[in-house]
Order: C-alpha cells, then sequence, then structure tokens
C-alpha cells in the first residue's frame, strides 16, 4: 500500500479540475491564454516527501484552464483525513470566486459537521455568541429591572 | 450527564460561554461538582480582573493610568503573571502578537481567555477530575481521555460556512483560532497599528492555552509571514487559511479523521 497516498492524491486534484472546469468564464472578461505564472510555488508548503502509511503529500502545481492550483492531501490508515489548498492562483477575479466557492464544497466531501465525533468546534461560533448575548440580556434585565 | 458519560455545564463569563466536559471516572458528585464551581470561579475572578468593559476592572484602571485598584493597595499578583505571559506570547510570535501595541495602549485580551481556561483546567487537574476538556468560547484545551481508547476531538470551524469543519484534530493540549469572523474581533496590526489582518481562519495548537490564543492572534494578523514563525516554535503547530481559500499549516500539523 506503499503508493496509496499518491492514488488517493490523484483522485482528489481531478475531483478539484472536475468541479473548477464547470464554470464560464466572465462574459466580457478576456480568456487568459495560459495560466498565470506562479513566482513562489508553495513557498511555505513543506516539500511532498515520499509517500508514507501516514503523513501529508503535496501535489505538483497544477495548471486547470483558468488558474494553477496545487493541493495537499493528509492520508492516515488509508483514510485522507485533510485536503488543503497550499497554491492557488488565478488569471483573474471571477475564477478567484469561483475557486473559493468550490473548495469548500469539495473538502466536505470529505469531512462534515455531521459525520465527525466531537466534543467541541475551536473558532467563535454564531450559536456560542447568541448564547452570550441572550444570558447578559438576562442578567442585565435582573440586575436593572 | 451527556449520552456519552461526560458531566457538561456551560458558564456565562468574559463576553462568551465557557463549556466543560468532565469525565467523572470515580469521583464522588459532590466533589466533581466542587471542582466544577472552583473552576468557574477562577473564571469569573479572571473576568474581574481583566475586564476592558468594566472601567472600574483593575485593567480598564492600568490603562488609564491610574493604580489598579481603588484602595491603592498593590496590583493584584495575576495582572503581573498575565504581563509575564503577554511578553513571552510576543517574543514567541516574533512580534505579530503584541498588548503593548494596541490603539489605547496595553490590552492583552488576545490571551487573557486562554490563560483564565489554562487556569480553569488546571484546578480540574488538581481537583482529581480524571479528564476534562474546557472550551472558551472557540478557544479550547483538554486533559486526559474522554474515555477507554478515545480521544478528545475537536472541529475547526469553516471560516464562510457557520455549520462546516475545516478540519477536525485530536486534543492534546490547547487548540485556538482566531478569525476574521469574530464578533469583536479587532485584529490590529501591531507594526501599523491600524486594523488588519491576512487570514480567514488561524488556528494554533500547542500545550499552554494562552500562549496558542496569542500565537492565534499574532497568525490571524501576520499571515504566512507568521506562520514561519510559528514553524520554528517546539510543541506549537499552526493552520492557516488564507482570505483566497487557500491554505498552509506547520509540518508537524495532525489532522484527524473526520
Amino acid at each position: 500500500m506503499k503508493s496509496a497516498p499518491w492514488l488517493v492524491l490523484g483522485g482528489v486534484v481531478a475531483g478539484f479540475l472536475g468541479v473548477l472546469g464547470l464554470h464560464r468564464p466572465a462574459a466580457s472578461g478576456a480568456l487568459p491564454q495560459r495560466p498565470a505564472p506562479s513566482a513562489s510555488p508553495a513557498r511555505r508548503a513543506p516539500v511532498a516527501g515520499p509517500p508514507a502509511a501516514a503523513g501529508s503529500v503535496t501535489g505538483p502545481v497544477v495548471p486547470y484552464g483558468y488558474g494553477e492550483l496545487a493541493t495537499r492531501v493528509t492520508v492516515s490508515h488509508g483514510r485522507i483525513t485533510g485536503v488543503g489548498v497550499p497554491v492557488l492562483k488565478t488569471a483573474e477575479q471571477f475564477s478567484q470566486q469561483l475557486a473559493v466557492q468550490a473548495i469548500p464544497v469539495l473538502r466536505n466531501e470529505v469531512l462534515s459537521a455531521q459525520s465527525a465525533r466531537i466534543q467541541a468546534v475551536s473558532g467563535a461560533t454564531y450559536t456560542s455568541e447568541a448564547y452570550a448575548q441572550s444570558v447578559q440580556a438576562a442578567l442585565d434585565k435582573a440586575h436593572f429591572k | 450527564m451527556s449520552q456519552d458519560g461526560l458531566v457538561t455545564h456551560a458558564e456565562p463569563v468574559m463576553g462568551t460561554v465557557v463549556s466543560f466536559a468532565l469525565r467523572p471516572g470515580d469521583l464522588p458528585g459532590p466533589e466533581l461538582r466542587a471542582a466544577l464551581q472552583a473552576a468557574c470561579a477562577v473564571l469569573q475572578d479572571a473576568d474581574a480582573v481583566f475586564s476592558t468593559w468594566n472601567p472600574g476592572s483593575p485593567l480598564s484602571r492600568l490603562r488609564r493610568g491610574q493604580p489598579p485598584t481603588e484602595a491603592g493597595g498593590g496590583q493584584p499578583p495575576v495582572l503581573a503573571e498575565v504581563q509575564a505571559a503577554c511578553q513571552q506570547a510576543r517574543d514567541a510570535s516574533g512580534g505579530w502578537f503584541d498588548p503593548w501595541a494596541m490603539p489605547g495602549g496595553y490590552d492583552p485580551t488576545g490571551l487573557v481567555k486562554g490563560w483564565a481556561v489554562d487556569k480553569a483546567l488546571r484546578m480540574l487537574d488538581q481537583a482529581g477530575v480524571p479528564a476534562a476538556l474546557v472550551n472558551g468560547g472557540g478557544d479550547l484545551a483538554a486533559f486526559g481521555m474522554p474515555g477507554p481508547g478515545r480521544c478528545w476531538r475537536a472541529g475547526i470551524r469553516h471560516p464562510w460556512r457557520a455549520a462546516g469543519l475545516a478540519a477536525v484534530l485530536e486534543v492534546y493540549g490547547a487548540v485556538a483560532t482566531s478569525a476574521s469572523y469574530e464578533r469583536g474581533a479587532h485584529l490590529v496590526d501591531p507594526r501599523t497599528g491600524q486594523p488588519g489582518g491576512q487570514a480567514a481562519s488561524a488556528t494554533v495548537t500547542g500545550p499552554s492555552l494562552a500562549q496558542a490564543d496569542a500565537l492565534a492572534t499574532g497568525l490571524a494578523v501576520g499571515g504566512d509571514a507568521a506562520l514561519e514563525v510559528i514553524t520554528g516554535l517546539p510543541g506549537y503547530q499552526a493552520y492557516l487559511i488564507r482570505p483566497d481559500g487557500s491554505e498552509s499549516w506547520t509540518p508537524g500539523m495532525e489532522f484527524a479523521e473526520a
């Protein structure tokens, strides 16, 4: 199973390309002749090491018609546990917006709040804020009528 | 008692809700409740000292250049304790977290919540609670295991989808996430003193929630430059989602199965 992460990675990249390829460019926007050159691809992304049973692998920067991207996939025990996009460059704003919308959709195929067995969520939630505001309002009312 | 055998409690404090999940183990009920009360008292005490909303709090008085207490006595020891933690975090973050560069003077708000949760958690540990997770409105820390062969697990909130998760982590210490969606998250660039931020979501894990909380604030402000700094910090890992949706994380960051 040494090559499993790479097979997985290829599938994920294909998935990204499939979704990103669905969109039409803006009517008046000029089509880019070639993907925008990547000045410093994945500067902060660690270099992909040899595939391992558990770990992260970074794919190559892939041009997809309206820009280019690279994915980074974390695999543990033969399952994808994380999908990141360390490089995302598009020639124009419209493609950028579509890519930004597509990335969470694609990732949620892998990770979803409903299926995750978690005890907590990191990052302030609207729910906890609304709860706190409501409780605070009640306390204020009780103290100051 | 929740379905999975954990005792839960929600404490409104510090402008948010701090939620507790405790594994009671063999600890008798009265002792467990006493431990929980003591932990909550720690949080309420911290709120009383460090509230920036209450003009009479020792921190508010200090910020106005007044003696920290009305009686004019010495300053509460926790003020110096938090100040030392702030200095440590400022150095560790390469200056991306800097409470002394805030408009209106010294403001440790970015660290205090994590510091207080650390303290509450230590209180539970010392009282003999076998395992606990404390979530301070999205910045959390845990010790022990929630059940046999199980780990504490936390989702990282997705920056644009309120019900979605960006990732799932196993929790062995602290997890703090800072983001522009936070209510009242006035991220300030310490270099300019102006509002700024280079992240949609910035998560830091590590042994101390006070430090992770501060580093997450610094990561949200400094983006890739701050990520590079955290990469060199022993024991700490980071996960950055940029405003354009692209992401990076430090080489030691480990994600869990969703």
